[in-house]
């Protein structure tokens, strides 16, 4: 078997250096304009933070109808601050004007959600 | 061969791609629309519920003409809020609205019970005891004659109740009963008094349902004695007659308000209205009347020459949710009378200016505000004896509501019912 020489049967067509050319670019451009899309779809997707929030807002709206001690406070929960302001609505003694917005690590607002109720202590 | 066409696979590569792109877009502006819409919606029902509780605090002549306004001076926090006279009590509306999104609720409007006027029993006080026979049970309160309570025979059958005989604290009554709410009475006397036009007729219809948020659908049948039968009325609707309007079995009344001089509801009838009187409403035998229900003999003018007596009858085995009353501005000497047949069970409120009329097994589950009680078996009618009579103040459900009319009502105000919601 020395010295005897492989023989390669099939041939491969190469591309011409035009085409490898063009086809680069064009993978190049389609990735390009593909990455813009998916980075341009995660800074625009509603952050989970701001949803959280919002949900956090709703249920202390809750407790703060549930409850008779309608005071303005500032609260702790769930990484976020909550401003809970309190004041009559309208100079009606019978009604609440309760503010709650929240506030993340950053001192920065990510929520905030107000509604009038009735004044459990009239 | 093979071949290399490395053009030919980039451009499937990038198809591929293009399409993986495409659908991450569309998913998230989907997504994107329906958080914000559920966004948009939680801020409108928090307008919304504002709304309500602005409807609920406010006097009871405030927004009786729709009246929008925003809430917080802000953007996106419009409301529409209106409160309507719906007989015994008041109807609210509130709307909340952010461009196209819409929604609404419409409520009716009770008061608590004022616990310190509340009691099962209001007897005034004309000198007379009050004489308990037979299978006789008072739990509550109770506000009675000085003469007091006292057991007797009739009919060879001794009083067989609790010993204590009110089981409950007794307290003295007045001369006469507590007076019924006049701004709600000159309401009514206001709504009798105007002409209110409508259609005189509601024949070839099945069903008419009208929301309180539209106008309210009048049928005014002036003097033509009308038959309401093979129908559905519903909502905001008002009949209005100058005579007599009969309501059969086969119609289904909801929410809706009868004037008229004489109402006749036919046995077996199942429903919710409130009904008013100028001279009669006689309910025949084994009616339903859901809660909450509302009968009332309104007299505002002059007695005729020969004035008949105004009454209320409920036939054997009726049962009634709700308040029946009468009122009389001009006292003749015949005053309304309140009649229960056998067997009528009601939930709620009595309040007779003129007497309560009762026939064996009635039970009262809330309270019973009268002048005399009138007792009749088939030969001998018996004056302040209650025979074979339940009532009991406690087995009232602690969420029942009243209208503003009766005296015991409180001073808090709360959703009655909801009546529609989107």
């Amino acid at each position: 078997m020395a010295g005897s020489k492989m023989r390669i049967s099939k041939k491969v067509r190469a591309s011409t250096i035009m085409e490898v050319l063009i086809a680069m670019t064009l993978i190049i451009v389609v990735f390009g304009i593909a990455m813009m899309i998916f980075t341009n779809v995660l800074n625009s997707s509603l952050s989970v933070k701001k949803i959280r929030a919002q949900a956090i807002l709703q249920q202390t709206m809750l407790n703060v109808e549930a409850s008779r001690n309608e005071v303005s406070q500032s609260v702790s929960a769930d990484d976020f601050r909550i401003e809970q302001e309190i004041k009559p609505y309208n100079g009606n003694a019978a009604l609440i004007d309760v503010r709650l917005t929240a506030f993340d690590n950053n001192q920065q607002k990510v929520a905030e959600l107000e509604k009038v109720i009735l004044n459990k202590n009239d | 061969m093979l071949k290399a066409s490395a053009l030919y696979i980039v451009i499937i590569i990038a198809l591929v791609i293009a399409v993986l792109c495409s659908s991450l877009i569309v998913a998230t502006y989907f997504y994107r629309g329906e958080y914000q819409k559920k966004f948009r919606y939680d801020k409108l029902q928090n307008n919304l519920n504002s709304g309500v509780n602005i409807l609920l605090a406010g006097a009871d002549t405030s927004y009786n003409t729709g009246t929008t306004f925003s809430l917080y001076h802000n953007e996106a926090d419009s409301v529409t809020l209106k409160k309507i006279f719906w007989g015994m009590y008041n109807i609210g509306t509130s709307v909340a609205f952010v461009q196209k999104d819409t929604v609404y609720k419409t409520f009716s409007i009770g008061y608590n019970l004022d616990s310190g006027k509340w009691a099962a029993l209001y007897l005034i006080d004309e000198d007379r005891p009050l004489s308990l026979s037979g299978k006789t049970s008072i739990i509550g309160d109770t506000y009675i004659p000085k003469a007091g309570i006292t057991t007797a025979y009739v009919d060879n059958k001794a009083y067989q109740g609790d010993k204590r005989l009110v089981i409950g604290a007794r307290k003295s009554s007045d001369k006469t009963l507590p007076p019924l709410l006049q701004s709600r009475l000159d309401q009514f006397q206001r709504f009798m008094r105007n002409y209110h036009p409508g259609d005189s007729s509601i024949s070839r219809k099945d069903s008419v349902v009208q929301s309180f948020l539209l106008p309210t659908k009048y049928f005014n049948f002036k003097k033509a004695v009308q038959n309401i039968a093979n129908i559905q009325l519903s909502g905001n609707i008002i009949l209005v007659s100058d005579t007599t309007i009969i309501i059969d079995t086969t119609a289904h009344l909801k929410n809706i308000l009868v004037f008229a001089k004489s109402i006749k509801i036919k046995s077996g009838f199942n429903g919710n209205c409130q009904l008013f009187a100028k001279d009669s409403i006689n309910i025949d035998s084994n009616c339903r009347f859901a809660y909450p229900s509302c009968l009332g003999i309104l007299r505002f003018g002059q007695p005729g020459l020969a004035p008949g007596q105004e009454y209320i009858h409920l036939g054997n085995g009726c049962n009634f949710d709700g308040i029946i009353f009468t009122y009389e501005k001009n006292m003749s000497a015949l005053k309304p009378m309140v009649d229960l047949g056998k067997r009528v069970k009601v939930t709620g409120q009595v309040y007779s200016l003129g007497g309560l009329r009762t026939k064996d097994s009635v039970e009262v589950d809330g309270s019973v505000f009268t002048s005399q009680f009138l007792y009749q078996d088939s030969f001998t009618l018996f004056q302040n004896y209650l025979i074979n009579i339940t009532m009991s103040s406690k087995a009232l459900s602690p969420y029942y509501l009243t209208g503003d009319l009766c005296p015991v009502a409180g001073q808090k105000k709360k959703v009655l019912q909801w009546l529609e919601v989107k």
